[in-house]
C-alpha cells in the first residue's frame, strides 16, 4: 500500500519534471534574455532540483539541472551562489530545516564534484519556510522538495 | 497581613476566618477517574472597586477555559449585594446549582490593591480557602489569574497554570514571503508583545525556567544562516550563542537553566550540542550522518530526549544528558518528532506524522502508553503547561489556492479532552508555555 | 569550543564491518558516473548511509522485539513454574507449606447449607479463573484482567484469590501499566500474604517499583522478602538476589 502511494508520488513527479522540462527546452526559441543573466540562468538552465519525500539524493532529472548549472558558473565565473534547501509542509519545523540543509548540501557537493570550487558556493536551509509554490496538495508538495541556485 | 514584597506581586495571604473545610465531593475533581463532570462554580463581582468586575471576569474566564469548571452566568445569582465578610446564603447558591461561590473585596493600601478573596463550598456551607494578595493597580490581571490558580488548586488539588505566559511566532503576510517573529503574550491572550522586529525570520522561543529569557532561532540578514540567540525579555537585550559556521537551531534550556542544548549543522549534517551558558563552553551529544535534532531535557535534568532519522525515519531516542546510551523509544507506525518532556517527568509529549495525518500524543519515557490527543491535517509542535496537565500545540489548515490556511494556537487536557483555541492576535505557531510567573 | 569539531563519521558503531562491506558489495553502481569520478563516491556515500540507516532501523526493531519476546517468555516460564508447583503439592491450590491451615474452599459468600462447600459455585468460580488464565496465556491481556479482577472480587476467601490477584497484577505489567500493575501487586502482597503467589507477588512488586524509577522503595519491598518468605524456594531466592543486585540495593 505504501508502496504504491510511493510510486504514484514519484510517477507524479516525473511528469512534472518532464512538463517543466519541455518549457525550459521551449524557451530559448521565444524568450530573449540576456545570456549570463540571472534571467538567462533561471529560464535557459534551470535553477532547481526536485527530491523525492524525506531524501536527499539527487534524482536522475536533477543531475541534468545540475550538470547545466555547473556549465553555466564555469562560463560566468563572476557569480558567487547559494544554494537554499527546502522541505514540503508535511514535516516538522525542525526536522525540515535540517534535512533542508542536507538537500543544499547534497546539491553543492554535486556543483563541486563538476568542478565548481567550493568557496563560491555556501548553503541555508529555509526547511518549510518558504513555500513555492503555495499549495497544500501533492503536486505543490513535490515542488517544496526542492533546493534553489541562487545567483549573487 | 501583609508578607515580606517581592516587586509587584506580594505575597498571598490566608485569610483565618472559618475552619479549613474538609475535601467534599461535589467541589473537588478527581482527575484521576475517566470521566468527571465540570465543577459549576459562581464568581461573584469583588465589591470596594470598579476593577473588582474585571478580577471576577478573569477568574471566570480562566476557570472556565480548562474544562473542569462551568463558570454559572451572574445573571442567575439570586443572592445580591452580598457582604464578602460574611457567608453566603447558601440555600441561594444550591437553588442556583452552584458547588462553589467565590466572593471577594478590593481595597486601596498605600498606592497598591489589596484583594481578599473566598472560596465557599457551597455543599457543606463552609470555607473551603479565602486568600489575600496585593499588588501594585495595574497588575491586577495577574492577580486574578493568581486566585483562579488557588481555586483550581484547592479543587483539583493539582497547581494552577493561569499565571503563566506563552511565547509563540506570530505570523503574517503572504506564506512565500512571511514574516515570523517571537511574541509574548500572557496564557489568556492579554498583553501580547513582541520581542523581534520581523525583518528576519524567527522560530522556536523557549522559555528559561526564571522566565526572564527565551532563546529562539533566527536568520541572519542578507542570507546569513540561522542562529540561536538568548534574549532577556525584559530588557530585549539579545546575545548570540555561539557562532558557528553552518546553522544552529532547535534550542532549549536545562530546567537548571545554567545550559542550552541546541542542534548544529555542518556540511548538511545535523547532530546536538550542549552549551553551558556560564563559560560558553560547546560539548558534542551526538556524531553520525544522522539528523538530530529537537533535544529536550528530561524534567530532572539527567537525559536528553530527541529525534533522529538514523534508523532510516524520524523516530525518538533518549540519551544521558551527557550523550550516550542512546535507545530508541518510539515503535509505532509513522514519523515521530518534537519530543518534550512533561515537568513532572511521567510523559514525553510529540508529534506523530503517519498516513492519516498529524497527531499530538504522550507516551511515558520508555516508550510505553502511547496515547494520541489530538488529530489534524497538521498539528505540531507540544509545549507543556507548569502542572504537566495541559498542553498546548498548533494548527495549520490546508492551503488553497495559492492562499495560507489559517495557523492557530491550542491547548488540550493531558485527557485528550477540552480543545480549545487560545486567542492570539493574527496567526500563530511554535507555542512555548512559561513555568508559573514568580510571585 | 575545542569540542567543536566540524568532522564528519559515518557511524559504523553498530555494525560489524563484514556486513557493511557486503552492503557495499551490493549495492548497484550509477549507471552515469564512473569511478574516481567525485561523483561516484558521493553517490556511493550516500547509498552506504542510506543502507546503513535502513539497517540501522532493522536493529532497533529487531531488539524491541527480542525485548518484548524475553518478557513473554518470562512470563511462561512463571506460568510453568507455578504450574509444575501446583502438581507436586497435589493440586487444589493449597497454599505452599501450610496445607491444612485453610480449607479449600472457605466461606463461599453466604453458603446456604454450612455442611457442604456448594460445589456449583465452586466450581462456577474455577471456571473463571481457567478461563481467565487461558485468556492470560493467549495474549488477551484485556480479557484476563477482567477475569482475574471479577473472581477476586467474588471470591475474596477462594484458596486461589491470591493466585487471581497476582495474574491481574501480570495482565498489567504484560501491557506496561506498570502503575495499575504495582497497585495489584501491592493488594497481592498485602491481601495474601500466605499465598503460594505471596514470594511471586513481593517479587513483581519490587520489579514494577524499579521499573517506575522507585528504586528506594523497590528495595525495601526486596529487603522484606527473606523475613517474609523463609521457605521461598531457591530460584525465588535468587531472582530477589539477582533484583537487589541490579538495581543497587544495599
Amino acid at each position: 500500500m505504501r508502496m504504491i502511494k510511493a510510486l504514484t508520488a514519484i510517477a507524479a513527479m516525473i511528469l512534472i519534471a518532464a512538463c517543466s522540462n519541455d518549457q525550459q527546452a521551449a524557451a530559448p526559441a521565444t524568450t530573449t534574455v540576456t545570456p549570463g543573466s540571472v534571467a538567462d540562468f533561471r529560464q535557459n538552465v534551470g535553477d532547481r532540483v526536485f527530491f523525492d519525500t524525506d531524501q536527499s539524493t539527487i534524482r536522475e532529472d536533477g543531475r541534468q539541472t545540475l550538470n547545466r548549472q555547473a556549465e553555466w558558473l564555469k562560463k560566468y565565473g563572476n557569480y558567487q551562489v547559494t544554494v537554499e534547501g527546502h522541505c514540503d509542509e508535511r514535516g516538522t519545523r525542525e526536522y525540515n530545516l535540517a534535512l533542508g540543509e542536507r538537500r543544499a548540501n547534497a546539491a553543492r557537493q554535486y556543483l563541486v564534484a563538476q568542478g565548481i570550487p567550493a568557496a563560491r558556493i555556501k548553503t541555508i536551509s529555509y526547511g518549510k519556510e518558504r513555500p513555492d509554490p503555495v499549495g497544500s496538495d501533492e503536486a505543490a508538495w513535490a515542488r517544496n522538495r526542492r533546493a534553489v541556485t541562487a545567483l549573487q | 497581613m501583609m508578607l515580606p514584597r517581592r516587586q509587584t506581586i506580594l505575597g498571598g495571604v490566608a485569610l483565618a476566618a472559618g475552619a479549613a473545610a474538609p475535601a467534599h465531593a461535589q467541589l473537588t475533581i478527581d482527575m484521576t477517574k475517566p470521566s468527571f463532570e465540570p465543577v459549576p462554580i459562581a464568581i461573584v463581582d469583588f465589591k470596594g472597586d470598579k476593577v473588582g468586575a474585571d478580577i471576577a471576569g478573569v477568574v471566570r474566564n480562566d476557570l472556565q477555559n480548562s474544562g473542569l469548571f462551568r463558570s454559572i452566568a451572574p445573571s442567575a445569582f439570586i443572592q445580591q449585594n452580598m457582604d464578602p465578610n460574611q457567608p453566603p446564603r447558601f440555600p441561594d447558591w444550591r437553588s442556583v446549582g452552584a458547588a462553589g461561590v467565590v466572593v471577594g473585596q478590593v481595597t486601596q493600601a498605600g498606592g497598591n490593591i489589596k484583594v481578599d478573596f473566598r472560596l465557599w463550598d457551597v455543599v457543606v456551607g463552609q470555607q473551603a480557602t479565602g486568600l489575600s494578595f496585593t499588588s501594585q493597580p495595574d497588575k491586577w490581571r495577574r492577580l486574578a489569574h493568581i486566585i483562579a490558580d488557588a481555586i483550581y488548586k484547592r479543587v483539583t488539588g493539582e497547581e494552577g497554570y493561569f499565571d503563566t505566559r506563552v511565547a509563540y511566532v506570530a505570523e503574517s503576510g503572504p506564506l512565500g514571503s512571511r514574516v515570523k517573529r517571537i511574541a509574548i503574550m500572557d496564557q489568556d491572550g492579554f498583553n501580547t508583545r513582541y520581542i523581534t522586529d520581523g525583518k528576519t525570520i524567527a522560530l522556536t522561543p523557549r522559555f528559561s525556567p526564571t522566565l526572564q529569557e527565551i532563546v529562539y532561532m533566527a536568520y541572519g540578514e542578507n542570507n546569513a544562516p540561522p542562529r540561536v540567540y538568548l534574549q532577556n525579555v525584559e530588557s530585549n537585550r539579545r546575545e548570540l550563542l555561539g557562532n558557528f559556521p553552518g546553522m544552529s537551531f532547535a534550542p532549549r534550556f536545562s530546567p537548571d537553566g545554567t545550559k542550552v542544548v541546541m542542534s548544529i549543522s555542518a556540511d548538511g549534517n545535523t547532530d546536538i550540542y550542549e552549551m553551558d551558558l556560564r563559560g560558553r563552553a560547546l560539548r558534542r551529544l551526538t556524531s553520525g550522518p544522522a539528523i538530530d535534532t529537537s533535544p529536550c531535557y528530561s524534567n530532572d535534568g539527567s537525559q536528553i530526549v530527541f529525534n533522529s532519522d538514523r534508523g532510516g525515519t524520524q523516530q525518538l531516542y533518549v540519551m544521558g544528558a551527557g550523550g550516550g546510551g542512546e535507545r530508541r523509544i518510539s515503535f509505532g507506525t509513522g514519523r515521530y518528532a518534537t519530543p518534550v518532556w512533561s515537568p513532572r517527568g511521567d510523559f514525553v509529549a510529540f508529534t506523530k506524522i503517519s498516513g492519516d495525518g498529524f497527531g499530538i500524543g504522550v507516551m511515558r519515557s520508555d516508550g510505553s502508553g502511547e496515547r494520541m490527543l489530538a488529530n489534524g491535517f497538521l498539528v505540531e509542535g507540544p509545549t507543556w503547561a507548569p502542572n504537566g496537565r495541559v498542553l498546548a500545540f498548533f494548527r495549520q489548515q490546508p492551503n488553497s489556492g495559492g492562499r495560507a490556511g489559517s495557523v492557530t494556537l491550542h491547548q488540550i487536557d493531558i485527557t485528550g479532552r477540552f480543545e480549545r483555541q487560545m486567542p492570539t492576535q493574527g496567526d500563530a505557531s511554535d507555542p512555548a508555555w512559561s513555568p508559573l510567573i514568580p510571585q | 569550543m575545542a569540542a567543536f569539531e566540524l568532522k564528519q563519521s559515518i557511524a559504523m558503531k553498530k555494525l560489524p564491518l563484514r556486513l557493511l562491506i557486503l552492503v557495499a558489495l551490493a549495492l548497484p553502481t550509477a549507471a552515469t558516473a564512473q569511478r574516481g569520478d567525485p561523483v561516484y563516491v558521493e553517490d556511493r556515500l550516500n547509498q552506504l548511509q542510506q543502507a546503513i540507516s535502513l539497517l540501522t532501523g532493522q536493529v532497533e526493531q529487531l531488539q524491541y522485539r527480542t525485548q518484548q519476546l524475553q518478557q513473554q517468555m518470562e512470563k511462561m516460564q512463571a506460568d510453568y513454574e507455578f504450574r509444575l508447583d501446583h502438581l507436586e503439592k497435589g493440586g487444589g491450590g493449597r497454599p505452599a507449606g501450610a496445607p491444612a491451615a485453610r480449607p479449600t474452599t472457605p466461606s463461599i459468600a453466604a453458603a446456604p447449607s454450612g455442611a457442604a462447600p456448594p460445589a456449583a459455585a465452586a466450581g462456577a468460580a474455577d471456571q473463571v479463573y481457567n478461563d481467565a488464565f487461558k485468556k492470560l496465556q493467549d495474549g488477551d491481556y484485556a480479557g484476563a484482567e477482567k477475569g482475574f479482577r471479577a473472581f477476586v472480587q467474588r471470591n475474596p476467601q477462594h484458596a486461589l484469590a491470591g493466585n487471581a490477584q497476582y495474574w491481574l497484577g501480570e495482565t498489567y505489567y504484560a501491557r506496561r501499566d506498570y502503575q495499575n500493575a504495582m497497585t495489584a501487586f501491592a493488594e497481592g502482597y498485602k491481601a495474601y500474604k500466605s499465598s503460594p503467589k505471596g514470594p511471586d507477588n513481593l517479587l513483581k512488586l519490587g520489579v514494577t517499583l524499579a521499573t517506575l524509577g522507585r528504586k528506594p522503595d523497590a528495595c525495601a519491598i526486596f529487603a522484606r522478602f527473606a523475613q517474609d518468605y523463609p521457605r521461598a524456594t531457591d530460584l525465588q531466592k535468587r531472582r530477589i538476589e539477582q533484583e537487589r543486585q541490579k538495581n543497587g540495593c544495599g
